[in-house]
Parts: C-alpha cells; structure tokens; sequence
C-alpha cells in the first residue's frame, strides 16, 4: 500500500518535473529515485514523449497549441526575449507555421529538448540510440540552477557521449525503414546485408557533402552531417 | 571590425521584408537578393567561429570550430571536429571568381535555354521574426517556410553585421526539427595569416575544391541519363565519377540539394530508405536493357520528393 502510495506520488512529481511545475525537493526526489527504479526512468521517458506531443496520429496543429500554450507562460516570466505575447485564439487559428516562432523561443528556454524526442516509426528499434534513462542519470541536482524556467527539461540533451563510444554510436546512427513488404528471401536482412547497405550510404552522403557545401550557401556545415570515422 | 557596406546592405534588406512595402519598387525578389548576398558574404570574408550542432535521432551534441579565409583571390576552409579523436576537414582552392551552380542559381545568372529561372521566392516564403543575440552578435531570426513538399524549411539568425547564418534550424512539414546548428562565438578577422598558420589536426581530410564548374550560365542536362521528373525550382548542378563506376549528378534549388548515385550492379537490391538526421538517401533500381542498377537519391529532402525523383530516373 505504501510503495503504491510513493509510485504514485513519484509519478506526479515526474509530470509535474516535465511541466516545469516541480519544487526543488521534488526533484531531489525524482532524481534519487531515478538511480534506482527502472518504474521511474519509464514514466519520465513517456510523460517526455507526451509533453512533446510525438504522437504521430495526432494532428500537428493540436500538439502545437499545447505544447505553445504550455510554454508561453514560461516566456513571459523570462526577461527580454523579442517574441510576441499570443493570445490562445491566436495560437489555434494560425497554421503550425506561424507557431513555429513560439516553439524556436521556447526551444532555447527548455534547452532544445523538444527538438529531439523519440519519433516512433523513424527509430530502428534494432539501431543503437541511447535511452533516455542513461541521459537522465549523470545530470546531478546541482548541474540545474535554480529559478530557470525548464531548465530541468534539459536533461535529455546533456550529451554523455565521449570519446570513442560516442563516435562509434555516430558512425552507427542511420536508420532504416524498407521500401516494399518484408521479402520472402530472408538474407535481404540479414545483419550483415544490412552493415553493407550501412556503409554503402555513409559514403555516399559523404559524396553528397561535396555537392552540399557547394551549392547550397551552408559552407562546410554539410561536412559535419558524415562522419568522420577514425580507423584505429 | 565592421564591414559598413554589408551592414547597410543586410540592414536595408531586412527592412524591406518587414515594411513589405520596398517589394514592388526593387522589382527583385527579396528573398533571393538576400540570399544571394548572403551566399556572397561567406566566401569574402575572414572568419573563424565554433558552433554546436545536433541532428534528429541523435543525443549526441556535437562540436565544431570552422575557419574560412582568403589568400591570393583563393578561398580556404577548415572544419575541426571538436568532440573526440582530433580530425578535420579541409579544402582549399576553391577561386573566389568561380562561382559554383547554386551560387550561380542565387545571383540569377542561370538560365536555361536562353530564359530566366524562377526566383528563390516562388519556393521559399520568408518572413522576419524577432532580433536576437547569439554567440555575443546581434542577429535577425528569419522563418524560411516551404511553398510545396518537396523540400524542408528552416528557422535562421542572420547576423546584422556580416550577414553570416549564426543560427539554423532544419524543419520538416511536421514541425519536426532534423537538425540544428549554432554559433557559440564568432571572429571577424581581416588578416588571413592568423588563420593559415594553425597547425593541421592529427587526422585530415582534403575535401575537393572546383567541383560542377565556374560561373555557369545555361543549365545543363545530365549525361547518360534522365530524370523525367525533378522537383520544381531544383536545377542540374553537375556530374562526377566516383570510383570509376558510380555516376553522381547533382542538383541544387539554391537553398537545398540533393544527388543521384547511379551504379551497376550484378546482387539482387532491397529498396530502402535510410535517414541520418536531416539527411535522407532512397535506394532503388533500375534496368537498362539486361543490365541491372542500383539508384540512390540522397539528400536533405522529403522522402517524397526523393520517391518521384527515383521513379522517373531511366537511361538515355
């Protein structure tokens, strides 16, 4: 009864965390709790996927007037950024577009970290992407100050990747989706067709930087979209 | 140290977008002339800045130090991988009087068969939306919104003063961002051999300098092979050979681009499509006669604006 009552609790503080509405113990609390309760990095991960509004049968229109209308009052309690005040009405009868504004402000408010939810149906679930519970636990209370709004959301984009792990990931990091129904010929996805086909379009969108940062005014960005894989 | 003649220049543009009103009297599209002096600024110019950049499905922030100059009318470029082992990418020799297609595009200096080409504004909306500061400079925030699916939009913070991309944010029609950069600082230096003189990371690259021609001005058609279909806007930009076998035609609309791969090949073919970030590559194939080809759209597009391309591409 207890342990139902804390789960409980804890999954309240969670969606309150994820809300920007979570006092500091709350916090110390979720935090401790997430070292040790898988429970708890599963509820953080999905309150993230909803407050982000990823459902991909939802119309955009509708995640974006809740998720402007949740931030707009972040927004105002910040100094001086250039947006303009919308009303909701506002909000709602604009195309996703014109919103768009809104969501770029409070991308930087919350520290990007609705730029880069989980998309289902674009992730390989056989690829290597590292969870969010893994982000989750190296962020320590002390590295979020106090008093800034939906700095907390920040957690998921505090890179952990170091080094060589976090570049082999990198170099991993294409995902596929196949073109027509599952074959009947099972070798076309076989593990090891599938690190050829990996390889083979690595190289060519590493060809394809060479057209990029020629002809479309972005310099040398395109270079940085390949990898640059180190053979050791 | 300030360049007064680009501030005046990005100033009086940004203006005209917001007053709206200097449109019908330029009689330049204002997108274009912004872009297409936006375009010029880069290549001019001495710079040396670091920026961080992410990209969809990925935690992973990465961070890079890029460095641009000019010797002798010649342009040198430098990107640092910052995370990680050392290494970098480098190219040089790039003439600044050439001009390559997309820049070509962008001046309007490419017509085909003797005609003027559409203007970036037919596919590209722009529209100004607050001024901010990024890495220490004041910029303007533009919302560069598609006018079709073939291609994705960007949210970009143009620095006042030089005119520079300080900020960019890849956007797909879902609202979804594909990938992002920004500048976390940002130097305008006037003497290049500061710059020449760094010593070279551990691990380089040479990145080909000159490629798809100089200051073309007619479009040119691909060799070998048709694509019965390209997206509106998109023009041929120029044609590699890659390991001998492996045909690359490029195409570009100024803003966007993507390239074909076309190669044979004797093994059975899956047709995938593979994402990394903004980036999209669609595999297909294609039969000429009894030969057998792999076909790979590759580029920072929509999936279905790689599909139509895919499916017109035959042999000529």
């Amino acid at each position: 009864m207890a342990e139902q009552q804390t789960s409980q609790s804890l999954a309240e503080s969670v969606s309150a965390l994820v809300d920007n509405q979570a006092s500091e113990l709350e916090l110390q609390r979720v935090l401790k709790a997430s070292q040790t309760s898988l429970e708890v990095k599963a509820t953080w991960a999905r309150y993230q996927m909803i407050s982000a509004g990823i459902r991909r049968d939802l119309p955009s229109q509708i995640s974006m007037t809740d998720f402007a209308a949740r931030v707009s009052a972040a927004i105002e309690a910040e100094p001086a950024v250039e947006a303009q005040p919308a009303t909701s009405q506002e909000i709602q009868s604009k195309p996703w577009w014109q919103n768009l504004a809104r969501f770029a402000v409070a991308a930087s408010v919350a520290g990007g970290v609705m730029l880069f939810a989980q998309y289902p149906g674009l992730v390989d679930q056989t690829a290597d992407v590292v969870a969010d519970a893994q982000t989750f636990d190296a962020v320590t209370p002390a590295a979020i100050p106090s008093g800034y709004h939906g700095q907390a959301l920040s957690l998921r984009t505090v890179g952990l990747e170091q080094g060589f792990e976090g570049r082999q990931q990198e170099s991993r990091n294409l995902v596929f989706v196949p073109r027509e129904a599952v074959a009947t010929n099972n070798a076309r996805f076989s593990a090891e067709a599938q690190e050829e086909w990996r390889e083979y379009l690595m190289q060519l969108i590493e060809s394809h930087a060479d057209n990029a940062s020629l002809n479309s005014s972005q310099g040398m960005l395109p270079f940085a979209r390949s990898t640059f894989v180190v053979e050791d | 140290m300030t360049h007064p003649i680009w501030r005046s220049s990005f100033c009086a543009l940004m203006l005209a977008l917001v007053a709206n009103t200097a449109l019908a009297e330029t009689g330049i599209s204002n997108l274009q002339a912004l872009f297409a002096k936006m375009s010029r600024v880069s290549h001019d110019l001495n710079y040396r800045g670091s920026f961080t950049y992410q990209y969809a499905n990925s935690p992973v922030l990465q961070s890079f130090r890029v460095s641009h100059w000019v010797e002798d009318e010649v342009e040198h470029e430098r990107l640092e991988y910052l995370n990680g082992p050392e290494r970098e990418v480098v190219r040089s020799g790039q003439q600044l009087d050439c001009l390559p297609p997309g820049d070509q595009l962008l001046q309007g200096r490419l017509t085909r068969m003797g005609s003027r080409l559409e203007q970036l504004d037919n596919f590209y909306q722009v529209k100004v939306l607050y001024e901010e500061r990024i890495a220490g400079r004041t910029a303007t925030r533009l919302q560069v919104a598609p006018r079709d699916n073939f291609r994705h939009g960007f949210l970009l913070s143009v620095d006042q003063d030089t005119g520079l991309v300080l900020s960019s944010l890849m956007v797909d029609a879902g609202g979804r961002v594909l990938e992002r950069y920004q500048f976390i600082e940002l130097e305008i230096l006037p003497d290049a051999s500061r710059l020449a003189q760094q010593p070279p990371a551990q691990r380089q690259r040479q990145a080909k300098a000159n490629l798809g021609g100089c200051n073309q001005t007619e479009v040119r058609e691909p060799d070998g092979w048709v694509l019965e279909w390209v997206p509106p806007g998109f023009v041929f930009a120029g044609q590699q050979k890659i390991h001998e076998v492996r045909d690359m035609l490029m195409y570009t609309d100024g803003m966007t681009t993507f390239s074909v791969f076309i190669e044979p090949t004797e093994t059975a073919l899956p047709e995938l499509v593979g994402h990394r970030g903004a980036t999209l590559a669609l595999m297909s194939r294609l039969t000429k006669g009894a030969d057998l080809y792999r076909v790979t759209v590759v580029g920072e597009i929509p999936q279905i604006t790689a599909e139509q391309v895919a499916q017109g591409i035959r042999a000529h």
